[in-house]
This record gives structure tokens, C-alpha cells and sequence, in this order.
């Protein structure tokens, strides 16, 4: 049998390449994954080495330390003679010499004893005074600041103005825009402390431990204990995504599973005349079987290995991408640990092991009789096909249930279980639904063309493989249909809220009257849509004076939700920036506010949203408060895709020359819909390797069946079908079955976005609805018809250069 | 003793010939393992002619008709039919003249599985992607009606018998109205009853339709059914009878033998 074995895995060979590239590129996924893991852990691990030099003590906790802490550790340290510095950090306003840098700039501290400072300053120097900074060199670029300059750091009575007198480089994890002196970042009383590092100059360091010790409430650790505990605390996200990535590689398995599976199918049945042959001259059942599973698990180990090679060649290749876009700083160097590539191996060499065992056992119902009789056409009417049918429909309806019952009571593992076995379900069904679709798809596109009615007819031939290669596909176009609709139906009610709580873009409130040339100015800049102007006032309270805007019903309809500042006559609405004027007492539940007729007492409510600095009352109130009600805040609403830290930074210095105060909006609005979007581009993109898998899986059955077929093409060759007319039939064959496929794979992940929806979104925002996002699946749809295409170009080129005569000659 | 017959002796010369074949060679390999299946081969075909290609497994048979119904590309030497040489056509031109100009009926894997009887014998015209001209409707009907295929218009060709299959494959070539109708080893694969019902159909098509037919067969009771008789061994033609008799030919054969 060994001699049979040998030649047929040199015979088909190149039959098999499909499966080992299937299985390759799952196991390199994972063996990816690992290195990329790696590689932002070794850079956490040295961000984090960096950020504590020379220290000997860090006293800090995982999460801040105690307020009165850092005062007591500088005693300490100056009682002994040591040094100390405070690791702090303040997201507050910077204005540089041309305008702002930003509302939430991150400002942190520098140490001012060289050998406890993390930061490298490339130009200039390090900062001894506090009325010094240091920038770093990507913020200096982008804010155009050079050493000298000056900068406005903070609001209100914290404000100080610093001069910058050196460039910095991001080398560890604590890397702010902006550097100060530990006493003048705490003077802008924002900050928040992350530790203390202490470097011992005076007697030991246990001495030292043991002074801190008693005097201060967090822990006091040596450097390298505290520095390995952060390094664990800070991988845990790392390994988090390690795992939610080990989802995809599991999907990707599973796709390959099917790839391998239908690729052994066809290929025994095409060797069916073979086995019978070897059982007519002798061999035992048991023999052909073991020969076939000794040539799976050769290739499970073939493809296992070059997976785990071709996995190492793209960490590499990989890692070299990712310092070269994040930077060495957030992407360190890769390493492998053998666990994982061990477990990649094995995980490889079991799945396509497993994967080749279902068609393996079709080889032993060949009998010896086989190989005299004239090949037949496959029937799907066997006892097995109507079994795997009844399977297939018990799991939809099974699964439809659950999902129905998940719904019902907002259970997420259950809809998750419903979905996955309703999929298995439709998957089994296959034999029956693809070929009906594709009968259907193939009549209206065969209407058209002669070539496509040929290809249709073929697509039919054999429901089972049809079936098999288009389950791998649909997998994917399901589940990237299910991101899609799901995210868009998230993402309008996430929007929906954001509206609500941002019913304007950009808001600017002043304390007086507004000049109608600064409402002119701000009409005129760039990325600026509209700019609506209530009328209001400034009013006495018994608390503290306020300004009240009345925004008309129209100008309220021009806001993002005017459902937001709707008021009754005998109300006023605070946003919920004015929670903070009400410090020490809370907020009233009323406030009596004085008119010229008198006071006039108004209900108090408070909603949580951002307008800028005015309460809001209606028309009628604002009538009896004010004679003439005054501009006295700008609602700025943006074009769509002005870039909102442009349009902050221009209005902002309209806004600095006329006294107002900004309220930005817009960037946060942008942030969140950036991490939407980032978020379904990862999901896709991840989701794509095992679109990959199936396009090779697409791409191998038409090759192979282009082989038993060859007969076909020859003679459709010799009756007239040109090479490109032969090329268009297999083509369209290919394609065939990746639309379908695309369509019922569309069809499937818009119902479970829906249950997703109904289920999950719903119970976070009720009024959440289904939203198809149509130009998105249509996106899909072509992408996978495209796709289907082109794994189909290289078999069909090999199909159509052949002679006809050499085709109707083949055995 | 070798009676080659001359193009001129056959009858019906004053017209076109149907094919035209001259210094014809095909080499398969080369150096050491070359192989010349054939020999520069000179022949001419008659229209209106049933010719039966005769010899030995091996005498170049299939390869001559594969030549020259612009299946396969000789090594050298041209190849005319209707007044078109062959070799000189790039690939898609010779395509659409197999489609225009010429039938075929093998000996198996002679219809496309997926297709009925019907959708196989209109084929040649779904490729052609234009519409039937005037007439041919009507005449396809007829070949059907010849052929005895009405009442399986509908079946697969896994449910027809080989006689019928084979009957499918000629009408499909007569429907085409074919300048030249290559059949190879038609009856190959059919039991002797079949055989002489595609036989004589194709026979009568000559008779009845004026069409050319040139038929690879090694069956002497094939051969009978011809009106001549070309002979090939060891790549070249041998002789070329005209309405030889069934001694004759036996006897031409065996010189081959020889």
C-alpha cells in the first residue's frame, strides 16, 4: 500500500494545494495574532521600564494614590536627602502663540533630577523653573511651537502662562504633549497622580522604605516589583484582544474546516474508479482507508508546518508595518512563544485531520464493482442526504426558536446559541436551498446569455458540492452582513443619544452682550454651516447670577434635537455643565429670579446635555425678564466632515479676542463615530481572512470540477465555443456561486442583526429599529460576486487553453 | 501494390471540393520521442460524399480527422474546407468555422449531461448567441422527425439509450446544416442493431440532405455503409478507394497487415 500511497500524494499534489493554503492561512492567522500580541506587550514592558530610570521605591497604587501623598514622599525626601518625583498628569487648556491646542491637552510632569527623568528631550533643554515646559516634538509640529514660545496652560484662576524651553521625544508610556514642573502642574488643581518615584541618595534603600512607609497611605514597592505588576495590569487589555482575535482565527478555522471537507469530498469521488480498482486487485477496505487517512495527515502536516512558517514570515513582516505606523514606542519587538505555535501546529494538523475524516469514510462504501461500471452522476436521494436534511431543518427551527425566545426575555448567550445552530442548520439544508437559488439566479441571468444558462445548468450538476463551496463563502458574507446592519442600527441609536446630548456643534457663552461683528466674523469661517443667535439675558438668582437664552421654535428645529430645550413658560432648563455652579448646595429645584415686575419663580430641571454657558427659558419668560432680549450665546453647527479641531481652534480665537467661552462639541461627537468606525473596519478586515479561506475554497472546486469536465469543454469546444466563451461560461459558474452565497448569506445576517438588535441594542436603547444599511450590503454583494470571479480566473484559463482534441482524447 | 487514386477520378470533381488536404504532418515529442502519427498526407474529399477513414489502432486515423476538422493543430501542411485553409486561422476564427461549417459525432461524450436532447441539439446555435435564419427551424424539425426523436426531446442523456444519445449527436450535426460532418467511431460504443440505425442515418443524410460525412471507424460493416474508402497505416494513406467493394477493402486492409 505504501507504494500507492506515495504515488498518489505525488499525483495529486497539486489538487490538494487549495486545502493546504486553506489551512495555512488559518494557522499563520493565529501564530499572527501571538506575534502582534507580543510585540505591544514588549512595548508596554519597555514603555513602562522607561518611566521609572534610576528609582529604587515607587510608592503608587494600580489606580492614582492618595491626595496628601505626594507632599508627604517630597518631605521625606528632602528630610533625607534623597530625591523624588511625582508622576502626574492633567488634561486641561493649552494655547499656544497661533491659537489653541486643544481642550483636553495632556498635560504631565518632568522630574527635574536628571536621573529620575523618563522624558528625553531631543532639543533644548530640560525645564528647572516652573514657569518652564517641554514639548513634545509631534505636538510642537503639529501647533507650529518653537523653544521659546510662549503657552497658556489651564482655565480660569489657575492659568499660567510657561515658556517652552525643549523638545521631547515619547519613549515611555507616560508621554504627555506637554511638560511641567511637579509645582506647576499641581497648581492648575487638575491633576491626577499616578506614583511618586524615589531614588535613594542617603544610607539604604530599605531604610527609606520604611520612613515612606510610615507616613504615607499607598504602597511603597521596590522599583522592579512595582514595574513587573504594572507591566501584568497593563497587558491584561493586550490579552483580551489576544483572545477576542482568537474568535476570528476559530471562524477562520472553521471556514477552512468546511474548505478541506469539500475539498477531499471531490477529490475521492473523482478516485472513486481508483479505490474500486485497488479493492478489485486485493486491497482490503481497511487498507484503502488507512492509505487515504495517512495522505490527510501528511498534508495536515505539510499545510500545519508551512502555516506555522508562513505565520512567522508575516509576524515579521507584520511588525515591521506596525513600527513603521505606531511607532517603536507603542509597538515594540516580536517574540513567539512556543505554547502558541505548538498549539497553532496541533490545532492545524486536528482540524484538517477532522475536516478529511467525514469523506474519508465515502471511500470505504466504494466496492470493487466501481471500477467497471461508467462513472455516475452524484444523487443527493441517499439515506445520509435525507438524514443531514431532517438534521437541517430540526437545527433552523431549533434556532429560530431560541432566537425568538432570546428576544422575549433579552437573553445573549441564547441568541448567540440560537444563531449558531439555526446556521449549522441552513448550512445542512444547503443541498437543497443553494442549487434552488442558484436556478433561480441562473434563469434570469441565462435569459441574457447562452454561456450563462450553460453555467447555470452546471452550478446545479451536483447539489452537494454546491452546497460545500458556497457554505465556506456564506459564513463570511454572514457574518459581515451581521457587523454591518447591527453596527448601523447601534450606531443610529448611539447617534440619536449623541444628538441629544449635543444639540449643537460648537456653542460660544459670554457673560455680556455678544457684538453682532463677532456673530458676522463667526458666520464667515471655514467648516461653519449655520450659527443661530437666541435672544437672552443676564439674570439675578438668589444663587448665582445666570444667562438665559430663549431660542425661538424655529431656531430650537435647527438644533440636532430640539427636544432637548423644549421649556413650559414656567420653567427653566440648566445643561449639565451648571450641576458644577451648585457645588456645595446641589442644584434647586427652583429659583426665584428678579424681574422688573417683580420675582419670578421657575422649575428647575436639569438635562443632561451641552449648549454652552445659559440656561434656557421660553420666549414668554425671557419677555418678562428683558424688554429687548440680547445675543448672548452662539450655536455653531458645523458642515459635515469639518474637522473639528480646526473649526475649535479657529473659533476659539475669535472667541479668546471677544471674551467668550467655547464649547466643543463636535470633537467628541467625532471621537465616538471614529470608534465606530474603527471598530467595524477591524471587524471586517478580521472577518476577511476567512472570506480569504473561502474564495480559495471557491477557486478549488471550480478547478477541480473544470478537471472531471474536460470531456465537456472539449466538446463544447469542437461545436463552437470559443476560448473566451469557454473562459465567460466557467466564470460565471464561479460567480454563480459566490452571488448566491452572497445573497443568502445577506439575507441570513440581516435577520440576526435584526434579533441582534431587538435583543441586545434594545435593551440599552429602547427605541432602537432596525437599520439596513443598504449601500454597504450592496458593497457585499458585488465585492463577493467580484471575488467569486476572480478565484475563478486561473482554473478557467487552464480549462480553455487545451486543444479539443486533446480534451475529447483524455481519459 | 499501392492504387492510390487520384482527386480527379472521383465523381463530381467539376464542383469545389468539400476538403482539401495537403502535406498534412503531426509529431508529437521531438528529438528521440518523437512520434509521427502523420506523414505528410495528401487527400481530397468529394461533397455530397460518405467517406469512411480506415486502419490499424495507431495508423493516425483520429489524428487525421482531429486535423482536419480543426480539432488539433497539424505540425505542417494546410488543411481547406469550403475554400478556407484551416491552419492559417488564429483560435477564435477557427472556432466560429467549426460552429459555422462543420458537425461532429463522437464516440462518446458526445452531450452535455446537464442539457436535454433538445437543449444539445440546439446547442450549436445557443453559442452562436444569434438567431435561427429562415428555414432552419423547419429543417431542424425534420432531422428530428427522421431521426425518431420527438417523444425524447425532453430526457437527459442519462436517460436515453446509446442508440438514442448517438441519433441526439447527429442531429444536433445535421441541424447545423454542416458543410462537412465529422463522425468518429460513431458506433463504437452501440450493440449491432444501434449501430446500423446511426448508420443508416447518416448515410441517408448524404443521400437525403447532400451532406459531406467523413467517418473514423475500424468496423468493416461500418465501412460498407460508405461510398469510399480511405485506408491510413503508419501515418499516411495507403490507398483511397471509390465505391470499393467489401472484398477490397478487406483486402486493402490487409495489405496493412502485411
Amino acid at each position: 500500500m505504501r507504494t500507492v500511497l506515495f504515488a498518489s500524494l505525488r499525483t495529486h499534489t497539486r489538487r490538494y494545494v487549495a486545502a493546504l493554503v486553506a489551512v495555512t492561512i488559518a494557522v499563520a492567522f493565529v501564530v499572527v495574532i501571538d506575534a502582534l500580541g507580543s510585540g505591544a506587550r514588549n512595548a508596554i514592558a519597555a514603555s513602562v521600564e522607561s518611566a521609572y530610570p534610576e528609582a529604587d521605591l515607587i510608592v503608587g497604587e494600580e489606580f492614582g494614590l492618595a491626595e496628601s501623598d505626594p507632599v508627604r514622599v517630597l518631605e521625606v525626601a528632602a528630610q533625607r536627602g534623597d530625591e523624588a518625583s511625582v508622576i502626574a498628569t492633567a488634561w486641561t487648556r493649552v494655547d499656544g502663540p497661533d491659537g489653541t491646542l486643544g481642550d483636553d491637552v495632556e498635560v504631565g510632569t518632568v522630574a527635574t533630577d536628571p536621573g529620575l527623568r523618563s522624558t528625553n528631550v531631543v532639543t533644548g533643554r530640560g525645564p528647572i523653573a516652573d514657569d518652564q515646559a517641554l514639548v513634545s516634538r509631534e505636538t510642537a509640529a503639529s501647533a507650529g511651537i518653537e523653544l521659546g514660545d510662549r503657552l497658556t496652560v489651564g482655565t480660569g484662576q489657575a492659568t499660567r502662562t510657561v515658556t517652552v524651553v525643549g523638545l521631547t521625544e515619547r519613549s515611555s508610556y507616560l508621554s504627555p504633549d506637554v511638560h511641567l514642573t511637579w509645582p506647576a502642574l499641581s497648581a492648575l488643581d487638575s491633576e491626577i497622580v499616578d506614583s511618586v518615584a524615589y531614588a535613594v541618595r542617603e544610607g539604604s534603600v530599605a531604610e527609606a522604605r520604611e520612613a515612606l512607609t510610615e507616613v504615607v497611605e499607598s504602597q511603597v514597592q521596590l522599583r522592579d516589583d512595582y514595574v513587573s505588576a504594572r507591566i501584568v495590569s497593563m497587558n491584561k487589555g493586550v490579552d483580551v484582544l489576544g483572545y477576542l482575535l482568537l474568535l476570528f482565527a476559530a471562524i477562520a478555522g472553521f471556514v477552512a474546516v468546511l474548505v478541506i471537507a469539500n475539498t477531499f469530498t471531490i477529490l475521492f469521488a473523482q478516485r472513486t474508479r481508483d479505490f474500486a480498482l485497488l479493492r478489485c486487485v486485493g486491497a482490503t477496505r481497511r487498507q484503502v482507508l488507512r492509505s487515504v487517512r495517512v495522505e490527510s495527515v501528511a498534508l495536515a502536516l505539510v499545510a500545519a508546518t508551512t502555516g506555522v512558517v508562513g505565520g512567522l514570515l508575516a509576524s515579521r513582516a507584520l511588525g515591521v508595518l506596525a513600527r513603521a505606523l505606531a511607532g517603536s514606542d507603542s509597538f515594540g519587538d516580536i517574540d513567539h512563544s512556543p505554547g502558541w505555535l505548538g498549539a497553532a501546529f496541533v490545532g492545524g494538523v486536528v482540524t484538517t485531520v477532522v475536516a478529511a475524516w467525514l469523506p474519508t469514510r465515502a471511500v470505504v462504501r466504494v466496492s470493487p464493482l466501481a471500477a467497471l461500471r461508467p462513472a455516475q452522476e452524484p444523487s443527493a436521494r441517499t439515506t445520509a442526504g435525507r438524514v443531514r436534511l431532517a438534521l437541517g431543518l430540526l437545527g433552523a427551527a431549533a434556532g429560530l426558536a431560541a432566537l425568538v425566545l432570546a428576544h422575549r426575555t433579552e437573553t445573549v448567550p441564547l441568541m448567540l446559541a440560537g444563531g449558531m445552530v439555526s446556521f449549522v442548520g441552513v448550512l445542512l439544508l444547503g443541498p437543497v436551498i443553494v442549487p434552488a437559488l442558484l436556478r433561480l439566479v441562473g434563469a434570469t441571468a441565462g435569459r441574457f446569455s447562452g454561456p450563462v444558462r450553460v453555467a447555470s445548468a452546471n452550478a446545479v450538476r451536483n447539489p452537494r458540492r454546491s452546497a460545500a463551496t458556497t457554505a465556506s463563502l456564506l459564513v463570511g458574507v454572514t457574518l459581515a452582513t451581521a457587523v454591518l446592519t447591527g453596527m448601523a442600527s447601534g450606531r443610529q441609536s448611539v447617534e440619536a443619544e449623541m444628538n441629544a446630548e449635543y444639540p449643537v456643534d460648537l456653542a460660544l457663552s459670554g457673560t455680556s452682550q455678544v457684538s453682532p461683528t463677532t456673530v458676522a466674523k463667526v458666520r464667515g469661517l471655514d467648516g461653519v454651516a449655520a450659527v443661530l443667535t437666541p435672544p437672552g439675558t443676564r439674570v439675578e438668582t438668589d444663587g448665582p447670577t445666570l444667562t438665559v437664552v430663549a431660542p425661538s421654535d424655529a431656531e430650537r428645529e435647527r438644533t440636532l434635537d430640539a427636544s432637548v430645550t423644549r421649556v413650559g413658560d414656567d420653567e427653566i432648563v440648566f445643561p449639565a455643565s451648571y450641576v458644577a455652579s451648585f457645588e456645595e448646595e446641589g442644584v434647586p429645584d427652583r429659583v426665584t429670579v428678579r424681574t422688573a415686575a417683580g420675582p419670578l419663580t421657575l422649575t428647575v430641571r436639569t438635562v443632561f446635555a451641552s449648549w454652552g454657558s445659559a440656561a434656557v427659558v421660553s420666549p414668554e419668560t425671557l419677555d418678562r425678564l428683558t424688554p429687548a432680549g440680547t445675543t448672548r450665546v452662539l450655536w455653531v453647527m458645523a458642515d459635515d466632515g469639518a474637522d473639528a479641531q480646526d473649526l475649535a481652534g479657529t473659533l476659539g480665537a475669535v472667541a479668546g479676542g471677544a471674551d467668550l467661552e467655547v464649547t466643543d462639541n463636535l470633537e467628541d461627537q467625532q471621537w465616538v463615530s471614529l470608534q465606530l468606525d474603527v471598530l467595524v473596519w477591524s471587524v471586517l478586515g478580521l472577518l476577511g481572512v476567512g472570506v480569504a479561506i473561502a474564495l480559495v475554497g471557491i477557486a478549488n472546486t471550480v478547478g477541480l470540477s473544470i478537471l472531471e469536465r474536460s470531456r465537456e469543454h472539449a466538446l463544447l469546444r469542437a461545436l463552437g465555443l470559443t476560448r473566451k466563451g469557454l473562459r465567460h461560461t466557467l466564470a460565471a459558474e464561479g460567480m454563480l456561486l459566490a452571488l448566491v452565497a452572497a445573497v443568502l448569506g445577506t439575507a441570513l445576517g440581516t435577520l440576526y442583526a435584526w434579533f441582534g438588535v431587538v435583543t441586545v441594542v434594545q435593551s440599552a436603547f429602547p427605541a432602537a429599529a432596525l437599520v439596513v444599511p443598504w449601500a454597504q450590503l450592496a458593497a457585499v454583494l458585488v465585492v463577493a460576486a467580484l471575488a467569486g470571479l476572480a478565484s475563478c480566473v486561473l482554473p478557467a484559463r487552464r480549462a480553455a487553453r487545451i486543444m479539443p482534441a486533446a480534451g475529447l482524447t483524455l481519459d | 501494390m499501392t492504387s492510390t487514386s487520384t482527386p480527379s477520378l472521383l465523381p463530381g470533381t467539376s464542383r469545389t471540393l468539400a476538403a482539401s488536404v495537403r502535406g498534412l504532418s503531426k509529431t508529437y515529442g521531438d528529438g528521440d520521442t518523437a512520434v509521427h502519427a502523420l506523414r505528410s498526407v495528401d487527400l481530397d474529399l468529394a461533397p455530397g460524399r460518405f467517406t469512411a477513414v480506415m486502419g490499424p489502432s495507431g495508423s493516425g486515423k483520429s489524428t487525421l480527422m482531429h486535423c482536419m476538422a480543426g480539432l488539433d493543430r497539424p505540425t505542417e501542411g494546410s488543411v481547406t474546407i469550403a475554400g478556407v485553409d484551416l491552419t492559417t486561422l488564429d483560435d477564435d476564427r477557427l472556432t466560429h468555422f467549426r460552429r459555422d461549417h462543420l458537425g461532429f459525432v463522437f464516440q462518446a461524450f458526445n452531450l452535455l449531461p446537464m442539457l436535454t436532447a433538445r437543449q444539445n441539439i440546439l446547442l450549436p446555435f445557443e453559442l452562436t448567441g444569434r438567431r435561427m435564419e429562415d428555414g432552419t427551424a423547419e429543417r431542424i424539425e425534420q432531422v428530428i422527425d427522421v431521426l425518431g426523436l420527438r417523444d425524447r426531446l425532453d430526457h437527459r442523456p442519462g436517460e436515453l439509450s446509446g442508440g438514442q444519445q448517438q441519433r441526439v449527436a447527429i442531429a444536433r450535426a445535421l441541424a447545423a446544416d454542416a458543410d462537412v460532418v465529422f463522425a468518429d467511431e460513431p458506433t463504437g460504443n452501440l450493440d449491432s442493431t444501434a449501430s446500423a440505425e446511426v448508420l443508416a442515418f447518416l448515410r441517408r443524410s448524404v443521400a437525403e440532405f447532400g451532406h459531406t460525412v467523413v467517418m473514423v471507424t475500424h468496423e468493416m460493416d461500418a465501412a460498407a455503409y460508405a461510398d469510399d474508402v480511405v485506408v491510413l497505416a503508419d501515418g499516411g494513406i495507403r490507398e483511397h478507394l471509390v465505391a470499393p467493394s467489401r472484398a477490397r477493402v478487406a483486402q486493402a486492409l490487409e495489405g496493412g497487415a502485411r
